[in-house]
């Protein structure tokens, strides 16, 4: 075992390690030539220099006054300061080597040297340099901090200008695809990284050596080489080239990104190729949107959105472009189904020219679009645009958003709904309930509704603005659906309910629920009347026991009760007692208003040859009021059957027509015009020949469309005027006192689910809740809640 | 398992788990920086220590060679954990060899071995007059009485009293 030097003599201490230092900070391969042996001896010599130094009595006497001169290693500090500074220096480049070739084969070795150092004279860093450093010494260091900041001073700053030059120059040359070291490239660019030495706090990373002297210049080169080449490259390629070019430029520089650059550039980096490659040539890419929507180019437009995406801020004006284009598709298609339709009808109208029947206007109503065309159009431009936003922009919420506000664009308003300018309330609502009529009535053509279904209607719904008119339309057609008892099943007109309600509120589907109910509730009172029938037949002979009344809650369904002076058939009476008689007892003191227009039955004529079966005639009330008096007579005329029934004539006209043209009565004299005048005959015949058992005299009866739509329209506006006067009362109730704009946007707020408030209406009504003293104006554009 | 040879300053030579020579901070520094992939059979020359103490602390880290201690940089805990009964045990020496011991852990860098034999010393001087620790650690008084009265003036706030 070597001898270790005395231990209280320095220049023989630094003698004995020295050899030890060249070999571990300098020896040429990583830690060719130190043994354990050296380790320790220098190890060992520096800690009995220490030591000893520390323990010598000398040193004692001034021991109360500064005990940190117990702790020796200020003088060999120094010489290990020296000892680095003049290694640093020696170091020179080859003749045949690059500067970042000779800076990256030192500085591997000098930081793994630097490690060893540190470990080496550690007992110096444990002590001393510790000491030193708690008691306010900035500018002493812990080995291996002292080796690279030697390293920084000496050999980084002097050259950092030709080093940056060179890495700079290495990475150009790896984008234009030239095969480069970049393992060298990214050791030197980590030194960048270790050199930053934060010499107030030795445990925080200092980041500015990196940031100025590298980063700043990378991202400049950066910028330059892609503004250039993506200028370049768009001059002679198409924008779907580009794409491509400019999506493996950004893979390729991530990839670059994680192999040699710090966590802190990638920020930057990214920008700065997004600014290049993306934001300098957005317009450039949003011109070809169009065209790749055109011819459907689901890869490429999703390219475009990946790109894009990149950068949330561009996004914005593509779904801008996306939803004007939706929109213009939407109202297209509906173009189209409206010339189709008219050109249909034009076409009807001249082939009918030869038959008997009156060519139709040419210029067909809007009304008369088929609902289901027209519902089917607006879905389908919904669901291909609806595949677009899933598969190209990933169900991105600002494009989801873009697709929804052009849905409810094109679908409230367009030709055949709501011509852009006009006043009107959109058609849609009623179509669409229209369509959900055809699909939930019975229906003899499965195949019309096979391609039918409630979800296309719940899309449909989703979109409407004006969910109050849907309602008052649906709920229309339901209750003649229910009455006439036409539909196809309750459960699918549940489950529409139940969906609707889920979609938009309870109170929305309120009425449509009491419906329900009332026609189960009318059903048990059919049961009943029928038992209560069955067991008293003695008294019950003239009673029709198959009578199937319906009580109808009278604000929940669209019917207007109007007196009239119709006259029950006698024959029908005591049904009609026996009715009344069992519903007062169930419900004492409610009142019964009866709807006979509403009303319809069968009656078994006995008007066929002898020994043949009777004729089942199926007819409203009106018309069987009609008919049943040709038991006793012939022949009546128009003024007589008025009296008897009870009817005006007009109702007269339209009952009686289906059997003038059935031929079951006659008219005398002839024609249409005749049967407003009171003299006019009519008879019944005797015999009746025709190959159905079973005619349907109802279906002939010519109800008021017009009168209906008007009747809708009219309840939509109350509805809405009601509606919006509770919401404001509602409000100032809560708030007695709010200014003008404030109430506005509050009663808006509230009523968007169901409609979208005009600002004129909600002042109307609040003029009117002024009238009725429930509100009185303040100062300042403000209202009053009066109590 | 590799092994370990540590070779005291009389030439007697130990094999050592590697894992228990780790114990010393300096050993395992070297080892990491020195030894490779292959560690195997390493030998490692211990200058400073003789074999008798060397045996003891090797013992110390053997025991320990499980244990966790607290962080170094927590110097809270580690001043205030008391001694370990085991420790206590072991250091149940004379008063030299337990010198030694405490010279070996600062020399190897063994910080918890180092914690408890100054504390064991520290034991031994609560309490004691001064007249009691020159008894105990064997000190002559070299003090002049008007030094000495000099010192135990500066010296009164801490007195218990």
């Amino acid at each position: 075992m070597t001898d270790l030097p005395k231990s209280n003599d320095l220049t023989a201490t630094w003698t004995f390690v020295e050899p030890g230092l060249q070999l571990i900070i300098g020896g040429s391969e990583e830690n060719s030539g130190v043994t354990p042996q050296m380790y320790m001896n220098v190890y060992s010599a520096i800690y009995n220099y220490c030591v000893n130094k520390s323990r010598t009595p000398q040193n004692l006497a001034s021991s109360t006054t500064n005990q940190s001169s117990l702790l020796v290693g200020a003088e060999i500090y120094k010489k290990l300061k020296d000892y680095l500074i003049t290694y640093v220096s020696s170091l020179k480049k080859k003749q045949n080597e690059s500067f970042l070739e000779f800076y990256v084969k030192r500085w591997t070795r000098f930081t793994v040297g630097a490690g060893y150092l540190n470990h080496v004279f550690d007992y110096m860093n444990r002590y001393w340099v510790q000491k030193e450093r708690s008691d306010g010494r900035r500018d002493i260091f812990d080995v291996n901090t002292l080796s690279l900041l030697t390293w920084r001073d000496v050999m980084f700053k002097p050259n950092s200008d030709l080093l940056i030059k060179e890495i700079l120059e290495q990475i150009r040359l790896q984008r234009e695809n030239q095969v480069v070291d970049t393992r060298s490239l990214s050791v030197a660019i980590r030194s960048f990284v270790l050199l930053g030495i934060d010499t107030q706090d030795l445990k925080k990373q200092n980041l500015d050596l990196y940031t100025t002297l590298f980063e700043t210049p990378f991202l400049e080169a950066t910028k330059s080489f892609y503004a250039a080449e993506s200028n370049e490259y768009l001059s002679s390629h198409n924008i779907v080239d580009y794409m491509r070019k400019a999506e493996q430029r950004i893979n390729e520089e991530e990839s670059r990104e994680t192999l040699y650059l710090d966590e802190h550039s990638k920020k930057p980096l990214t920008d700065a190729l997004n600014d290049t490659l993306i934001v300098a040539h957005s317009q450039t890419l949003y011109n070809e949107f169009n065209n790749l929507l055109d011819q459907h180019q689901i890869d490429h437009i999703s390219k475009m959105f990946n790109l894009f995406n990149r950068v949330p801020s561009t996004l914005e004006p593509l779904a801008k472009k996306f939803s004007d284009y939706i929109e213009t598709q939407g109202l297209n298609a509906i173009d189209n189904l409206l010339n189709d339709t008219q050109n249909e009808a034009s076409k009807e109208s001249v082939t009918n020219e030869d038959g008997s029947i009156a060519p139709k206007k040419p210029n067909v109503s809007k009304s008369q679009v088929d609902p289901k065309l027209y519902i089917k159009a607006l879905i389908q431009v919904y669901q291909i645009y609806q595949k677009i936003v899933s598969s190209a922009f990933q169900n991105n919420p600002i494009f989801v958003k873009a697709l929804d506000s052009a849905c409810r664009s094109y679908i409230n308003v367009n030709s055949i709904a709501k011509p852009l300018n006009s006043k009107s309330t959109s058609k849609t609502p009623d179509l669409l309930a229209k369509y959900s009529d055809n699909l939930l009535k019975k229906n003899k053509d499965a195949d019309a509704t096979s391609d039918m279904s409630v979800d296309d209607i719940m899309i449909v719904f989703k979109f409407i603005t004006d969910k109050d008119a849907f309602e008052t339309h649906y709920r229309r057609l339901l209750a003649r659906r229910l009455i006439h008892g036409t539909s196809s099943s309750e459960e699918a007109e549940e489950s529409i309910i139940q969906r609707l309600q889920t979609e938009n509120s309870l109170e929305y589907t309120s009425k449509m629920t009491k419906m329900f109910q009332d026609v189960r509730a009318s059903n048990e009172l059919k049961i009943l009347f029928k038992e209560e029938v069955t067991r008293d037949w003695e008294n019950s002979k003239n009673i029709v026991p198959d009578f199937q009344p319906f009580i109808l809650a009278e604000t929940m369904w669209p019917f207007n009760y109007n007196k009239t002076n119709f006259q029950l058939p006698t024959d029908l009476v005591p049904t009609y007692t026996k009715l009344e008689e069992i519903y007062q007892s169930k419900h004492n003191g409610r009142i019964l208003k009866w709807l006979w227009s509403l009303g319809r039955g069968e009656i078994k004529a006995n008007l066929s040859k002898p020994g043949k079966p009777p004729f089942t005639l199926s007819m409203s009330l009106y018309q069987m009021a009609i008919i049943l008096p040709f038991n006793e007579n012939d022949s009546y005329s128009i003024g007589e059957l008025m009296e008897l029934t009870g009817l005006d004539n007009q109702t007269i006209i339209a009952s009686i027509v289906p059997f003038l043209k059935y031929k079951i009565l006659n008219q005398s004299p002839l024609g249409q015009d005749n049967l407003k005048n009171s003299e006019t005959k009519i008879s019944c015949i005797s015999e009746y020949k025709f190959k159905r058992l079973k005619i349907n005299l109802f279906n002939g009866v010519k109800l008021e469309q017009k009168q209906e739509s008007d009747d809708a329209e009219k309840e939509i506006n109350d509805d809405r005027k009601m509606f919006l006067q509770a919401c404001i009362v509602r409000i100032m109730k809560a708030r007695k006192n709010l200014s003008h704009t404030n109430l506005i946007n509050e009663v808006i707020q509230q009523s968007h689910q169901r409609f979208n408030a005009k600002i004129i209406d909600i002042k109307r009504c609040i003029d009117l809740l002024i009238e009725k003293e429930y509100l009185q104006r303040g100062e300042n554009q403000t209202y009053e809640y009066l109590a | 398992m590799s092994e370990i040879t540590l070779t005291s300053s009389d030439n007697e030579s130990f094999k050592v788990e590697k894992k228990i020579a780790e114990r010393s901070i300096l050993i395992k520094n070297m080892i990491g920086d020195l030894a490779g992939d292959d560690d195997d059979g390493f030998e490692i020359p211990i200058p400073n220590v003789r074999s008798t103490v060397l045996k003891k602390v090797i013992e110390w880290a053997t025991h320990h060679k499980d244990t966790s201690f607290p962080d170094d940089e927590d110097e809270d805990s580690r001043k205030s954990a008391p001694v370990d009964e085991w420790d206590k045990e072991f250091l149940k020496v004379d008063q030299e060899m337990l010198y030694e011991i405490i010279l070996a852990a600062n020399y190897l860098n063994i910080r918890p071995l180092l914690d408890a034999g100054c504390k064991v010393v520290a034991e031994m001087i609560r309490g004691k007059s001064p007249e009691e620790i020159r008894r105990t650690f064997n000190i002559v008084n070299d003090f002049s009485p008007e030094e000495e009265e000099a010192i135990k003036r500066e010296n009164e706030w801490a007195e218990d009293r």
